[in-house]
């Protein structure tokens, strides 16, 4: 593939950005996770809410460049012509930039209580989760937001001869813009503000990224396997339509404690365990579509990547979402630990890999590299799975204990009780975290200096290990239909174990008589499960794709066999 | 599914239909929402709660101004290092939080708690100045003051001021105030040494910061030993360090005899009276650079010999 359009090439600054920004953000991560185990590192310079604003912050903006990027990309390929005012789009680009930095400045200023309240608004930094920057940055972020809809929907044809693509992209940019007013005003009741800020949170995340990312996975799905792009269309169409009819009254799961009524747990447990419909939808289509054909993978870590974002967004935002979604079991994992396992999952995995995938596959196209060294991706995407589920597995069984301790035990002193009885979870936060910054920093070396690097000689193995079929395994046998549903089912059942761990802190037995066995055995039993299942079968997967590479390298008449037939 | 080969003649009704569906779950939504903040709710807000002179909702600013919802919990959203703060004013109570917030890198002690209820903001605010009564009405202070009091916390010490203190305090007693549908879910398993054995193994006093809660008449034979133990019953070296070091307040090192300059811009000696001063009525003179009405007074709370002890302890300690 090359390049048809010359406005395509905007789309290479906003990779770059979103690769140095996801490193500056994982480094956060990494002092958050040191903190996390002794809070006195670096306490007074860089006071963990200070950090922690920053890990938000850059994790939204980084996505996000990973979404323009990708959107810049492929949108004159669907208008069939170039983007309109490029200059508009390199103003965005630079308007990116000092938001970052402007961010690194201000949010810093909560360690001395400075928000810049002027008219009623804190207009330097606000101290609301995910919304830390002050309406300075957000009015800034507004800007940008309009003028990528504008640029987006300019570039467009007209709405009528719009396909599913076009809409879902289409809708995405604007709902994106249209949400994030919802944050720039200051509400007195604490009631209304959690009820708003979860407008902006929960409806970016499950209305608009959700969106665009089902759209973008099925048009990179469409140049990388050649599907048909109205088949592809059909799932853009269903999979946009449950999560909005799902995921609009589905917001109600962030309204059950708040101070909001007690209505809400009805409407929130009813729809929100409708959200991973979409999510199975999708997945089961990525399975599909990587199957329309029998062709090696040409571009193995963008392919990779794309796995990896559906799968985990199965696992993070569809299993572990649902486990907690419920008022029974949200009573119990809200507020802890058991949290963040599950964002880290949804958020890294469904967005931040789309966004790197977007990079593997528009990068060499635009530095004409037509034959790289893909085992750099390869090896950073590894590490950087296995990380994330590691850091989901220690967050999500520490938490179980922390809702033990704290919730269970009424034991609210954190240093000196519920810190200690996480401890051994602790230390493996950050212990995955070191893993999973290698593959951060392995994949952001490898796009950064792709094509730049020595060339790799025709023919000499970009691929890595050999994909043999493995005897025992026999893993590189391609990937049936029947077995991957099995395999969804597994992932399913350890979410069902999950859920009940949740739930079974509501017995009298662990409630009232204090005992914890079956919560822990059924998170210890959940949680390992899920991680394992889906690291296999994330292998499983990608070594039947790998297979295919094998089978075109040797001789043609081997490929009359049956079983490639 | 027959419209799986994606003609184009079945597409735009089918979007039309489930924009249907969706703007009725749409009115859905917004129904439940405005049900949501109706007065019939009966859900409190801030503007109908204070505390003395402090406003609920100037606490909230102040809430936010530090981004307490990057470390804390509040109604459960923010971050997971520390307690949720929901329920903090109602566990701890305003005079342990006072206690608490200025210097919130050190467990507020009886001492400190009780200097607090000299305050008559705080006697109003919590029905009692008698700091008996008061643990007996806030068990979360005591419990707080038993097991770790004059221990060190986790938290950074933060530049408050005794208004942002007061206004916060203001704000805790709002979140502890609503209704939140019974979360935080309520303890049901009895007994604390029950509940510390449980999650440790170990009987709770076997991992008690080893600090001693009430201020025992220790044997003057020495005072400045007696001094010394005297500013750690009370609290005192949560906000002040042995050398020279700025915690809240001023260290101590080398302070005795040495000239210090005052906000107003004049400049004392740190002699006897001037110590002695600062410790019965510290708002008489505030040394520059530092808040005023931080530190409580401890005018009626400390005897002569007391103090003689501590002015004593002071003379002792040499700037490093």
């Amino acid at each position: 593939m090359q390049i048809e359009y010359q406005t395509q090439r905007l789309s290479m600054r906003f990779f770059m950005l979103m690769l140095v920004l996801f490193i500056i953000q994982v480094g956060y991560g990494l002092l958050l996770a040191t903190q996390q185990v002794d809070p006195t590192v670096l306490a007074g310079t860089v006071n963990f809410n200070v950090a922690r604003a920053e890990h938000l912050n850059l994790g939204i903006l980084w996505i996000l460049c990973g979404f323009i990027g990708a959107i810049l990309f492929v949108g004159p390929l669907l208008a069939k012509r170039e983007m309109v005012a490029p200059w508009l789009i390199k103003l965005l680009f630079y308007a990116l930039i000092v938001i970052a930095l402007w961010n690194f400045f201000t949010l810093r200023l909560a360690q001395v209580g400075i928000a810049g309240w002027w008219q009623g608004q804190p207009w330097l930094q606000q101290g609301l989760e995910y919304l830390e920057a002050g309406r300075i940055a957000g009015v800034l972020v507004l800007v940008g937001f309009a003028i990528l809809a504008f640029v987006v929907l300019r570039t467009f044809p007209p709405v009528r001869q719009w396909n599913e693509i076009h809409w879902g992209l289409g809708l995405g940019v604007s709902a994106l813009m249209a949400v994030w007013v919802f944050g720039l005003f200051y509400v007195e009741r604490l009631d209304l503000q959690e009820y708003f800020r979860w407008f902006v949170v929960h409806y970016w995340v499950e209305g608009v990224w959700e969106v665009i990312h089902i759209t973008l996975v099925g048009f990179l799905l469409v140049l990388m396997f050649k599907v048909d792009i109205k088949s592809v269309g059909f799932a853009v169409f269903w999979g946009v339509m449950l999560v909005w009819l799902s995921g609009l009254i589905g917001n109600a799961h962030h309204y059950f404690w708040i101070g909001t009524p007690e209505f809400w747990q009805f409407w929130g447990s009813l729809f929100s365990a409708l959200e991973p419909l979409p999510l199975v939808f999708c997945f089961w289509h990525i399975y599909l579509d990587a199957h329309v054909n029998k062709r090696p993978l040409e571009n193995a870590p963008a392919f990779y990547f794309i796995l990896g974002s559906v799968v985990l967004e199965q696992i993070g935002a569809g299993i572990l979402g649902f486990s907690m979604t419920f008022a029974l079991t949200n009573v119990w994992s809200h507020g802890t630990w058991v949290t963040p396992g599950h964002g880290h999952l949804a958020l890294f995995g469904t967005f931040g890999m789309l966004g790197i995938a977007a990079a593997y596959f528009a990068v060499p196209i635009m530095r004409k590299v037509t034959n790289y060294d893909q085992r750099l991706g390869k090896l950073g995407f590894w590490l950087v799975l296995t990380g994330m589920l590691g850091m989901a597995f220690a967050f999500n069984v520490g938490g179980t204990v922390q809702i033990y301790v704290y919730r269970i035990l009424g034991l609210d002193w954190f240093g000196g009780d519920v810190a200690r009885a996480m401890g051994v979870f602790k230390l493996l936060l950050p212990l995955f975290g070191v893993v999973f910054t290698i593959g951060a920093l392995v994949v952001a070396y490898d796009l950064i200096t792709l094509g730049r690097r020595v060339s790799v000689p025709a023919g000499a193995d970009v691929h890595g290990a050999s994909a043999d079929i493995h005897p025992a395994t026999r893993w590189g046998r391609p990937l049936s239909g029947f077995e991957a549903g099995i395999w969804l089912l597994m992932m399913w059942v350890f979410g069902a174990i999950i859920t009940l761990s949740l739930l079974s802190f509501n017995l009298p037995r662990v409630r009232v008589a204090g005992d914890p066995t079956l919560p822990y055995l059924l998170a210890g039993v959940g949680y390992p499960g899920l991680m394992l299942v889906t690291l296999l079968f994330v292998w499983r997967f990608l070594a039947s794709m790998e297979a295919r590479a094998n089978v075109a390298s040797t001789p043609s008449l081997l490929r009359v066999l049956p079983a490639q037939a | 599914m027959s419209c799986g080969t994606g003609g184009s003649s079945c597409e735009t009704p089918r979007r039309r239909g489930a924009f249907v569906v969706l703007a009725i779950l749409a009115l859905i939504f917004i129904v439940l929402s405005i049900f949501s903040f109706l007065k019939s709710r009966g859900q409190v807000t801030p503007d109908t709660v204070s505390f003395g002179p402090y406003q609920a909702a100037d606490g909230k600013r102040v809430f936010q101004a530090y981004n307490c919802m990057g470390c804390h919990t509040m109604v459960g959203n923010g971050a997971y290092l520390g307690p949720d703060l929901t329920e903090e004013y109602k566990h701890a109570g305003p005079a342990w939080l006072a206690a608490f917030l200025p210097s919130a890198g050190g467990w507020p002690t009886t001492a400190a708690v009780r200097a607090q209820l000299q305050d008559p903001n705080q006697s109003a605010d919590a029905g009692t100045d008698s700091i008996d009564a008061y643990l007996k009405k806030f068990p979360g202070a005591a419990e707080r003051i038993e097991r770790r009091g004059g221990g060190t916390t986790m938290m950074p010490n933060l530049p408050l001021t005794k208004d942002e203190i007061g206004q916060l305090i203001a704000y805790l007693k709002y979140t502890s105030a609503m209704n939140t549908e019974g979360w935080p879910p309520k303890v049901e398993v009895d007994g604390f040494d029950r509940r510390v054995q449980l999650a440790h193994g170990v009987v709770a006093t076997a991992q008690a910061a080893p600090a001693p809660t009430t201020a025992a008449p220790v044997p003057a034979a020495d005072p400045v030993a007696h001094g010394a133990q005297l500013v750690k019953d009370n609290g005192c070296v949560a906000c002040h360090a042995a050398d020279d070091k700025k915690l809240v307040g001023p260290g101590w090192g080398g302070l005795y005899n040495s000239k210090v300059s005052l906000a107003d811009g004049s400049t004392v000696t740190a002699d006897d009276a001037y110590l002695r001063e600062s410790i019965l009525q510290p708002n008489a003179k505030i040394v520059a650079g530092y808040p005023t009405g931080v530190m409580p007074a401890y005018g009626t709370l400390l005897k002569d010999d007391e103090v003689n002890a501590i002015v004593a302890y002071l003379h002792s300690l040499e700037k490093q």
